[in-house]
């Protein structure tokens, strides 16, 4: 499968599909994009910006400022361009997975390029989102930027693509750990063989200082254009202050539609603590892979953000492709993707029997909520077992081939 | 900072109500006057909410005209604006839903069934079994148990004007309730001076539609009441007509020909209480209907309908706020009133101290887009430097 006309043709593919006549639901389903990431809100953030109302003044507006600027000098906003703008995103962040594995590999190519770069942008938990023209899409393809530049060695590339999407998403400010070790190491895998890690961490502190330049001039730049400090509650307070319960396909929501206003701030800080629990344990149990520990991060990303929409476990599954190494070892591959086609199948009709039919009620939705849940966690499970699995090696006369 | 303007407010504020209260005196009778008066040239009302009590005594299939009286005030009562909050229902209730009825759910007061008066949207309070003498004494005088829920009280003040229907089957002094015990003109007359004496009304207008029914009014001794009855002592109350597929009567000629009064009147009608007992005719309700109206301060054709029937709130509509940024303009907001559900306030004038609101809108510096076109560059230009200065 060679790459080099797979993934035009998927690309053209795509292309194709977005400029369709699609309708409008798509963009305001609940389940593609968040209140973070809905393509209306972005519209009328700067509509009101082009017409000298803040948008943070209101509710409505959570995107970062930095779209703002974007949209009202550069790029038009008009679903024409924006399909295209959209699509070409994805078409990057398929190259960025594909260049991710020819590092991990130490090849310039391989006959998996296609597969992988297919993976990516026919992955449907990537495309529908895409197709809503949410944000999210952005946020993995700088995700996948980013790891790609630390994959390649590109140390100042990669530091500025994760502030460009710490500016979009503070949650991801998990994937620090990882991508700092992953810079002062290798992707190369080596899960079949852990070791203490072997590259100098002095290193990362110039590192860090680096990043923080980066991260202060992209929040003066943000200031800059919305004209006030008002967009940082609004963007990055979202995730820790929780003012809007649209549902979404993640676990916050309905927890916090029924919580006594007395224990809110407890229960906000014991869920964003719970995200923050995970960051060491995975990179010191998996420091001989940081690309690995990396991706076990952004599958708990996707499982326990505030506001997640289909895109994040999109991500996380799609980068199952860069460790073929760890498919013997999945004990429960089937009941996992069973799982995932049950919740993502039964997402959509819970929601519209819920919202639009109105035959149902919220419990319905969030009881397919949680199974998505489980679903996450069950391949998160899995991948971990068997990314530890691999490195007590074979036993039962198998040998592990990689490609 | 935020001191020294503080402080200032705070002195307007004060200064302000001495001027205010120093006004006071001559000025505020016309006050209250003018805010009374404002219901029309033609009032002399002094309530500022309307209750009603809607009683129907009797149970039973062949009493259905009793239940379609009731209902058919209680359905004037609510068009005319009196909210379900303000109405205490008591009803047996079993009519619509009994097995005899032909039209299951549905109570018609007219021959030709031409309106459901039971429909979906009304609210007993007092259903079956809980209609009785005592409930109704307790609801007049407000002597109710604690465990009694709000909807089920009269929540009257000294401003409410309360009118209260009685229908069902009576005699000389007295009203049977719900074939089991009665009540008596005595009763009812020792309730008023108890709500009197509580302060519980403003004025009452009391209906009663039953044989020798102006015998229960005879007996009352508190001032403000108004009364009306359907009959003479000695006399009976008819009924109006049948209807052939329900096979009972469906109403009572007094309360028809007093609802098909009220069939005319709205909200914004100036119909006095003198109007209506003009068009009391002994030949079409074969009865001699009467009034009492000693204890009544206000001349009768000065006393609007819907002082008691309706429950009319006057709005006054300020002018648009003219300020892009919603800051409050610049004059005295004036008093909105409203003739339902609110006290009698103290009407002085007290102008608002010119506050700004929570969140201050944003001053914009310079144009958005010479900010937006800034922010870009400097991206750009971080993006620049990154790809080309560094590896």
């Amino acid at each position: 499968m060679t790459s080099g006309v797979t993934i035009p043709a998927l690309v053209a593919g795509r292309l194709l599909v977005s400029l369709l006549p699609l309708p409008d639901a798509l963009q305001h389903d609940h389940q593609l994009s968040s209140p973070l990431t809905s393509y209306s809100r972005l519209q009328e953030g700067i509509y009101l910006f082009k017409n000298g109302i803040d948008p943070y003044s209101g509710g409505v507006f959570r995107h970062s400022p930095l779209f703002l600027s974007l949209f009202s000098t550069l790029l038009p906003t008009s679903r024409v361009t924006s399909s295209i703008l959209w699509t070409l995103c994805d078409a990057v962040g398929a190259l960025a997975l594909i260049r991710i594995w020819r590092a991990r590999q130490r090849v310039s190519s391989s006959s998996r390029d296609g597969l992988i770069g297919a993976v990516y942008l026919l992955n449907p938990y990537l495309f529908l989102p895409t197709l809503a023209l949410s944000t999210s899409t952005f946020e993995n393809t700088l995700t996948l930027l980013s790891i790609m530049f630390a994959s390649e060695g590109q140390i100042s590339a990669s530091l500025l693509t994760l502030a460009f999407l710490i500016q979009l998403s503070l949650p991801s400010l998990l994937l620090v750990v990882p991508l700092f070790m992953l810079l002062v190491g290798d992707p190369v895998s080596r899960l079949a063989s852990p070791a203490p890690i072997s590259s100098d961490l002095r290193k990362t502190i110039p590192m860090l200082f680096e990043f923080m330049v980066y991260s202060i001039v992209l929040v003066l730049a943000s200031t800059l254009v919305s004209g006030s400090w008002a967009w940082i509650p609004n963007t990055w307070g979202l995730g820790l202050t929780l003012p809007d319960l649209t549902p979404n396909p993640g676990l916050w929501w309905y927890f916090f539609t029924e919580m006594f206003d007395h224990f809110r701030p407890f229960f906000l800080v014991v869920f964003s603590v719970h995200l923050i629990i995970y960051v060491f344990p995975i990179c010191i149990k998996f420091q001989h892979d940081p690309l690995f520990a990396a991706f076990i991060l952004l599958g708990i990303l996707a499982t326990f953000k505030p506001y997640p929409t289909l895109s994040d476990p999109g991500l996380f599954i799609s980068m199952i492709a860069l460790f073929p190494e760890i498919y013997p070892y999945l004990r429960h591959p089937i009941v996992t993707t069973l799982l995932h086609l049950h919740a993502s199948l039964l997402l959509p009709l819970f929601h519209h029997l819920w919202l639009t039919q109105g035959t149902g009620n919220a419990n319905f939705f969030y009881a397919i909520t949680l199974v998505f849940g489980v679903s996450n966690g069950a391949a998160l499970i899995d991948c971990i077992y068997a990314g530890l699995r691999i490195a007590i090696g074979k036993g039962d006369g198998f040998e592990v081939v990689q490609e | 900072m935020l001191l020294l303007p503080a402080f200032l407010t705070y002195l307007l504020c004060i200064a302000s109500w001495i001027l205010g209260a120093a006004t006071t005196g001559q000025t505020q009778e016309e006050h209250v006057r003018e805010f009374f008066g404002k219901n029309g040239a033609n009032t002399t009302s002094s309530h500022t909410n309307n209750w009603a009590v809607l009683v129907c005594a009797s149970r039973y299939w062949f009493n259905y005209r009793h239940m379609a009286n009731t209902l058919g005030m209680y359905r004037t009562v609510k068009r005319l604006g009196i909210p379900d909050s303000n109405i205490i229902l008591m009803l047996a209730d079993d009519t619509a839903c009994n097995s005899r009825n032909k039209f299951p759910g549905s109570v018609y007061a007219n021959a030709g069934r031409r309106l459901d008066l039971y429909g979906d949207n009304i609210e007993v309070d007092y259903r079956g079994y809980e209609v009785t003498v005592e409930n109704f004494i307790r609801v007049l005088t407000g002597r109710v148990e604690e465990s009694v829920p709000r909807s089920k009280r009269l929540l009257t003040d000294d401003r409410s004007n309360v009118f209260v229907y009685m229908t069902g089957h009576g005699g000389n002094e007295f009203l049977k309730f719900q074939d089991n015990e009665e009540i008596s003109a005595f009763d009812i007359a020792d309730a008023f001076e108890q709500m009197w004496q509580k302060k519980r009304y403003n004025e009452i207008f009391f209906m009663i539609d039953t044989c020798q029914a102006n015998t229960m009014y005879s007996k009352f001794y508190s001032p403000n009441i108004l009364a009306t009855g359907s009959s003479e002592i000695e006399e009976n109350s008819y009924s109006h007509e049948n209807d052939n597929d329900i096979g009972v009567a469906v109403i009572d000629a007094f309360t028809h020909y007093v609802l098909e009064f009220m069939e005319g009147i709205n909200k914004t009608s100036q119909t006095s209480m003198r109007d209506l007992f003009n068009s009391y005719d002994f030949n079409k309700i074969n009865s001699h209907a009467g009034v009492r109206s000693d204890s009544f301060p206000r001349p009768l054709d000065r006393t609007l309908i819907t002082d008691f029937f309706g429950g009319v709130a006057q709005v006054e509509v300020l002018p648009p706020n003219t300020d892009w940024y919603g800051a409050p303009s610049k004059e005295l907001p004036t008093l909105i009133s409203t003739r339902s559900e609110t006290e009698n306030h103290r009407l002085n004038k007290i102008p608002q101290p010119e506050t700004r609101s929570g969140v201050s809108p944003v001053r914009w510096r310079g144009s958005g887009s010479m900010r937006a076109w800034g922010s870009l560059c400097l991206v750009g230009l971080l993006i620049g430097w990154v790809a080309v200065a560094k590896k």
